[in-house]
């Protein structure tokens, strides 16, 4: 997804990634010596060079494993959610967040699925990370760098126990996403409709989009559901759109914008286009969206009396 | 001079053409989906039924506890099933059986309603409206303009047609889907 006619000059000095990586390593063990915690989330490097994975350590010697670098792509977050209980049965815990996946973890939070006095919250002042089909090798620059990363907000983030590193200067990048969206916004309904039906006509219905989201937390999905379906299950174009669309309602209000599901997307369908919208709109309409800090209660979980009603006779 | 039998024969077909004078026949007869809540616009409905009000035969009412249990998953499914038009209708804010129902309901649809804009669905297919248990005759009005509107607009195309097709239909467009896909024995 990403451009491959932009520059591919680094955005940032390698001696940020060591200042990370050794932040990150000394507050781990000072948290996990003093046996404040019992394990970190964290990233380590993988087989290929520059690439990284997601990492669970619960041991002090290994806390040298932990690592930062453009390829630390995944939202750890995941690994508190309900769907993978045992991790926070373990007690409290120290996990390190980039700033779209802390505003995950407050949304988790406000959802009364994480509580913050069992999260020990490593933050890190991120200088963005790789799209995807980009090699881990690769320096992070204007052409490997994520759609996400370049209309980034939350660089750094708020509310944590400790900040890892400082942020470096960085360049100003066109907001590519955004510009897709008004270029969808600004087109005809039909012609909506067509863009949308090519892109789901795509999906294999893998689910890898449901798997990597923080917020698709639900012991049974609907879309799993068989007696009554709600949503077929097969990738048959009628059962992707709808799959897709209560994917994207399900979502609405919710979503941090970590944009995992478009990046583990294996047919590339952009959707972090349709989170997008819908966190726009529903700041529109209720002026609340998904931040750092922890709210009462999500737009659609509440209601106002006098509400909009515009649309209803 | 017309004898009474005469009159009965004259009235028989004056009669009979009142009758069905609402039975016009149309090119187009749009399938309506109502998904209407039990406490209010079921017994609006029902009222204009007990009322005697005449109202267009396309409706179909599906009774639901509350609009907020109504789920968008259902007006996803009646239009993959050949709606062409769809009405939610509820109790009118603050008149709510279980107290917020529809207030939940009402930003639900609002999000929704963004949703499928974005997604490309024309918006005048999908109706909400308040209906109590009293308004039988806005019951009547609401369903008669719907059915109109969506006659006037012909058949909903979209969803039947992604319904239609059978199978994954992908474009195999990149070369090594294609390499892929050959390589298959």
């Amino acid at each position: 997804m990403n451009n491959t006619k932009e520059n591919t000059t680094p955005l940032v000095d390698n001696s940020y990634y060591e200042a990370v990586t050794t932040a990150i390593r000394s507050e781990a063990r000072r948290v996990m010596e003093s046996g404040e915690v019992s394990a970190v989330i964290g990233y380590k490097s993988g087989r290929r060079k520059g690439s990284a994975q997601p990492v669970i350590i619960s041991d002090v010697s290994r806390i040298d494993e932990l690592v930062f670098a453009p390829t630390c792509t995944n939202n750890l977050s995941l690994y508190l959610t309900k769907a993978k209980k045992e991790v926070s049965k373990k007690g409290k815990i120290a996990i390190v967040a980039k700033g779209c996946d802390l505003k995950a973890l407050a949304g988790l939070m406000s959802e009364s699925q994480l509580k913050r006095e069992n999260l020990h919250l490593i933050g890190i002042s991120c200088a963005g990370v790789h799209g995807s089909n980009v090699k881990p090798s690769e320096a992070l620059s204007a052409a490997t760098i994520a759609r996400k990363c370049r209309e980034c907000t939350v660089h750094v983030p708020e509310g944590v126990d400790c900040i890892a590193g400082t942020l470096p200067q960085l360049e100003q990048l066109s907001a590519l996403e955004s510009a897709e969206l008004e270029r969808l916004e600004a087109m005809s309904p039909a012609g909506r409709w067509a863009f949308w039906k090519e892109q789901f006509s795509r999906c294999i219905r893998c689910m890898a989009c449901r798997q990597v989201c923080p917020f698709c937390y639900c012991e049974q999905c609907l879309c799993d559901r068989n007696r009554p379906q709600g949503v077929e299950t097969t990738p048959r174009p009628a059962g992707n759109m709808g799959w897709h669309i209560v994917r994207a309602m399900h979502l609405a209000g919710r979503c941090a914008g970590c944009a995992e599901c478009e990046r583990s997307c294996p047919m590339d369908i952009p959707l972090n286009l349709l989170n997008r919208k819908m966190a726009n709109e529903l700041k529109e309409l209720y002026g609340q969206e998904a931040g750092m800090q922890p709210q009462e209660k999500g737009p659609l979980a509440t209601y106002k009396e006098d509400d909009d009603e515009s649309f209803i006779k | 001079m017309i004898g009474p039998i005469g009159l009965i024969r004259r009235i028989g077909p004056i009669k009979e053409m009142i009758m069905h004078a609402e039975k016009l026949k149309h090119d187009f007869e749009p399938k309506l989906v109502a998904f209407v809540c039990t406490w209010c616009t079921y017994a609006g409905a029902d009222l204009a039924g007990t009322s005697r009000m005449q109202y267009p035969s396309n409706v179909r009412v599906l009774k639901f506890p509350c609009t907020g249990r109504i789920d968008p998953v259902f007006i996803l499914r009646a239009f993959q099933k050949g709606a062409d038009g769809i009405l939610v209708s509820g109790c009118h804010p603050g008149d709510c059986h279980y107290m917020a129902g529809n207030f939940h309901a009402r930003r639900r649809f609002a999000t929704f309603r963004k949703l499928l804009e974005f997604i490309g669905v024309d918006l005048e297919r999908l109706q909400f409206s308040w209906v109590s248990a009293a308004e039988g005759g806005k019951w009547v009005e609401v369903v008669t303009e719907l059915t109109e509107r969506v006659r006037s607009m012909g058949p909903m195309h979209e969803f039947k047609e992604l319904e239609l097709e059978e199978c994954w239909s992908g474009k195999l467009d990149t070369a090594e889907l294609k390499e892929a896909y050959e390589a298959i024995p």
